[in-house]
């Protein structure tokens, strides 16, 4: 089945007529989409510059992701769900849409980096793991900027 | 001058003709601004919580608040800067726009909360620094500031589809 038969046949679901029926209901899952995305940016923002030592460094970097990765990954299942309830309002505005996959891209990147680089640098750093630890959170927090610019084409780029 | 004719003449500024007229200036400033107010939401969402009780990576609020604050002044200056290049691309029909009026609106009493904040119990935060949960004051300043940018974020989305 390509994208286009797989957009055809989510249009003509319950679900996307009863989400495009409503017009409210299209604004609200963007809203909360919004808001989760801002509990990703806050928690990975005061994670990967804890890890880049700018902020609070004397805290230790254990403390600081055992407060914000729970949030972060709650926010993520928020974004997984409502991401999902747009993709079958609409789904033809994104299955075929370039910013649309290259934003999916980044997204599983930045997971990936989150779950199985980063896991291993939160135990107490080495000197020699200091210098990777920060490119990478550094290379995290660009990425994350870059999804939300993804997110953002969408609606512009087809 | 009157306010109409102001907002006229802003629409017709060059910059806002560039930002209006040319194909990528609009997308980009757009990206800007909610990169902005992601960060100012999540940055401000982490400290109201603390004032809600919910722990964060300090133990007391004046320190997370020293940590985490400048990155939130930082980002809503930029918000500002993008939303208001945003604004003059269109001026009369986001001035006119309901939601958008409303947003500003949501975002002046923030401020004022804020400032009420700051200006009273804050003022004796060396009492209840590590206190958990925090004095009633500081929660009800707390939640009416998370309620407020939930707020700003839903009619800031909204505006997009009124227009």
């Amino acid at each position: 089945m390509d994208m286009h038969a797989l957009g055809e046949w989510i249009y003509g679901t319950a679900l996307s007529g009863a989400l495009r029926e409503y017009a409210w209901a299209v604004p609200v899952v963007q809203s909360i989409h919004i808001i989760a995305i801002a509990v990703v940016v806050g928690s990975a923002l005061v994670t990967e510059l804890r890890i880049a030592g700018i902020v609070a460094p004397d805290e230790s970097m254990s403390v600081v992701a055992r407060r914000y990765l729970p949030w972060m990954w709650r926010a993520l299942a928020v974004l997984l769900v409502t991401g999902l309830l747009m993709i079958i309002a609409e789904p033809d505005r994104t299955l075929n849409n370039v910013p649309f996959w290259i934003k999916m891209a980044l997204v599983v990147t930045a997971v990936l980096i989150s779950v199985v680089l980063r896991r291993p640098l939160l135990q107490p750093l080495s000197e020699s793991g200091q210098g990777p630890a920060r490119s990478l959170a550094w290379i995290l927090l660009a990425l994350w900027v870059a999804v939300i610019f993804c997110g953002r084409f969408i609606a512009y780029i087809n | 001058m009157n306010l109409e004719a102001w907002l006229e003449y802003l629409r017709n500024t060059t910059i806002a003709v560039a930002i209006s007229q040319g194909s990528i200036a609009f997308p980009i400033l757009e990206c800007i601004h909610v990169v902005a107010i992601a960060t100012v939401v999540g940055t401000i969402t982490i400290v109201d919580l603390r004032l809600l009780g919910y722990r964060s990576h300090r133990r007391g609020v004046r320190q997370l608040i020293e940590d985490i604050l400048p990155f939130t002044w930082g980002a809503f200056v930029l918000a500002l800067i993008a939303g208001s290049l945003l604004f003059i691309s269109n001026a009369p029909k986001y001035a006119h726009n309901e939601q958008f009026q409303l947003k500003l609106l949501l975002i002046v009493i923030a401020a004022i909360n804020m400032g009420i904040f700051h200006l009273t119990i804050y003022r004796r935060v060396a009492e209840w620094d590590e206190r958990l949960p925090p004095p009633a004051a500081a929660r009800i300043a707390g939640a009416t500031s998370l309620g407020l940018w939930l707020g700003v974020v839903f009619l800031g989305r909204w505006v997009g589809f009124t227009l």
